[in-house]
């Protein structure tokens, strides 16, 4: 927090110095926030990107959970898998928008594809990671109580491996924002990272600036939010359960 | 398909069949040979035979690398040997199952779950109410000296506070019989010896049957009606001896009884033996 306030006061004397009408002050950027969120087509826009960012993160780690946990079991599945995301994985998901673009249109459903892109890689891989990890002993002790392959992976290699894949889902969540931010930059229509453009056309420097801080704070509050959630169900797993979190 | 050394056959009891009806556990010309990175064969059992009797307590006894291991995930169904077949009653087993509960050195606990979710995990599983299973668990729990802890984590107990955890877990959904795999080798000495006192204590109490796989000759000779001692490479057994020692058992009269001094003394020779006749094969 300190370091925040630090942060703005150096921006607040530095733009003072320079003098640059590309480099808004502090204060008139923190002053456009509430005409940006006091506006209704900006709300709807942001809230748009919002909606897009959940459904592609939602979908991204519904499907991408199963799949890294059952590379992570079965050497035939992650034989089959892992050249395919190898590929993927080194890619910026961005570059791909152009074909998407192109295929899907400039809508909602090509940017949702690009976040889902963008958090499946992390979350697979690390549930793949996590489920690689689980114990043989703890297997074989749930199959001695007569739990079936497919219920020992849900009731074993899912909880055992979970501290990794919330590790993944966390990397997923920031990835989804950037993305969201990235894939409306290039296909402009709507959304939070089409105001920022805009404004940066428009010569609103402290618009361009006040969105930056806007997505920004977005950012903070959902990983913090997110870290909270993960702490409490992996808190089995944490070496000191009274140990302070960050963020809270 | 394996290349069993003839020699092999002179160490081996023959599967005795005479009380048929007592016989829990058969164990018949099982050879396991797993392939190393170098496309080598590695025999880790040969030509292994054993029966076991209901109700015995049993050691399978020898240096790290005999295959006694693998012999107990074989029996466990964990691992399927490459010829021969274990029964169990009769019955060939194809694969893990309730009536054999494994206890593993490494614990294998459910870290998510508290010492009383680990406990109640089977006999949920075998679809035993709630309200009834923890009852039982509780009970379990307190038997292996663990009242007070039932909230805990795994991550916050002792060594040897998780192997008595693992204990009441596997005992929790009443397996006909316990599979020890060194189960106190990842213990200190201090440990060891008070889990293998309340080990003894639980058991002599309902005497399952009990394959207890170990390293230590005192271990298997304090505990056992029966041990099986093993040699390595390739992994066959060497001698069968019954410990005939008065039960129960208690330590501090047991150590200064000749009778389990000379059962330590002889099998220790036997190892030493073996040893100096240099590796088979």
């Amino acid at each position: 927090m300190l370091a925040c306030i630090g942060l703005l006061a150096v921006w607040q004397v530095a733009s003072l110095v320079l003098k640059n009408d590309s480099f808004p002050t502090a204060i008139e950027a923190i002053r456009a926030i509430p005409d940006i969120l006091g506006d209704k087509e900006s709300l709807i826009n942001i809230l748009a990107s919002l909606r897009r960012m959940a459904l592609g993160f939602c979908v991204a780690v519904l499907v991408s959970i199963p799949l890294g946990l059952l590379m992570g079991r079965s050497r035939s599945v992650a034989a089959f898998f892992n050249p395919l995301l190898m590929v993927i994985y080194p890619v910026p998901k961005a570059a791909l928008m152009p074909i998407i673009m192109l295929w899907l249109g400039v809508g909602d459903v090509t940017k949702t594809l690009v976040i889902f892109l963008g958090v499946s890689l992390p979350v697979i891989y690390h549930s793949f990671e996590g489920a690689k990890a689980v114990e043989e002993k703890m297997l074989w002790s749930g199959a001695a109580m007569g739990l079936s392959p497919a219920q020992r992976l849900v009731r074993i290699v899912l909880p055992a491996a979970l501290p990794e894949i919330l590790t993944g889902c966390r990397t997923g969540l920031v990835l989804a924002l950037i993305t969201m931010i990235t894939s409306e930059m290039i296909a402009r229509q709507s959304g939070a990272g089409n105001i920022l453009f805009n404004a940066l056309d428009m010569g609103q420097y402290d618009t361009v600036f006040a969105m930056i801080i806007i997505v920004g704070a977005m950012g903070i509050c959902f990983d913090a939010i997110f870290e909270r959630v993960r702490a409490r169900l992996v808190r089995w797993s944490e070496p000191q359960f009274d140990l302070p979190l960050s963020f809270s | 398909m394996t290349a069993v050394p003839a020699r092999s056959s002179e160490w081996v009891r023959p599967v005795t069949s005479q009380e048929p009806a007592s016989v829990i556990i058969e164990i018949d010309h099982v050879s396991q040979v797993f392939q190393t990175s170098a496309r080598k064969d590695h025999v880790a059992l040969s030509d292994i035979s054993l029966s076991i009797e209901e109700g015995a307590f049993v050691s399978i006894l020898g240096p790290s690398g005999c295959g006694k291991s693998t012999l107990l995930y074989i029996v466990g169904g964990f691992v399927s040997p490459t010829s021969g077949a274990a029964r169990m009653k009769g019955q060939a087993i194809t694969g893990p199952g309730p009536d054999r509960g494994p206890v593993f050195q490494e614990f294998a606990l459910f870290p998510w779950k508290t010492v009383l979710g680990n406990v109640m995990y089977g006999p949920r599983q075998q679809g035993v109410r709630a309200a009834e299973a923890e009852a039982q668990s509780r009970a379990l729990i307190e038997m292996v000296g663990l009242k007070g802890f039932e909230n805990f984590y795994p991550k916050e107990l002792s060594g040897g506070m998780k192997q008595r955890v693992a204990l009441a877990r596997t005992l929790a959904y009443h397996p006909e019989v316990l599979l020890m795999d060194e189960p106190f080798g990842a213990l200190d000495a201090h440990t060891r010896t008070r889990l293998q006192n309340d080990l003894l204590n639980i058991w002599e109490r309902d005497r399952k049957t009990v394959l207890f796989v170990t390293h230590s000759v005192d271990e298997a000779v304090f505990l056992s009606d029966k041990v099986v001692m093993m040699s390595k490479s390739p992994g066959r057994i060497r001698e069968v001896i019954d410990i005939d020692l008065p039960r129960p058992r208690r330590r501090n009269e047991l150590l200064l009884d000749p009778r389990y001094q000379k059962y330590v003394v002889d099998i220790e020779r036997m190892f030493d033996e073996s040893d100096e006749a240099g590796p088979a094969s």
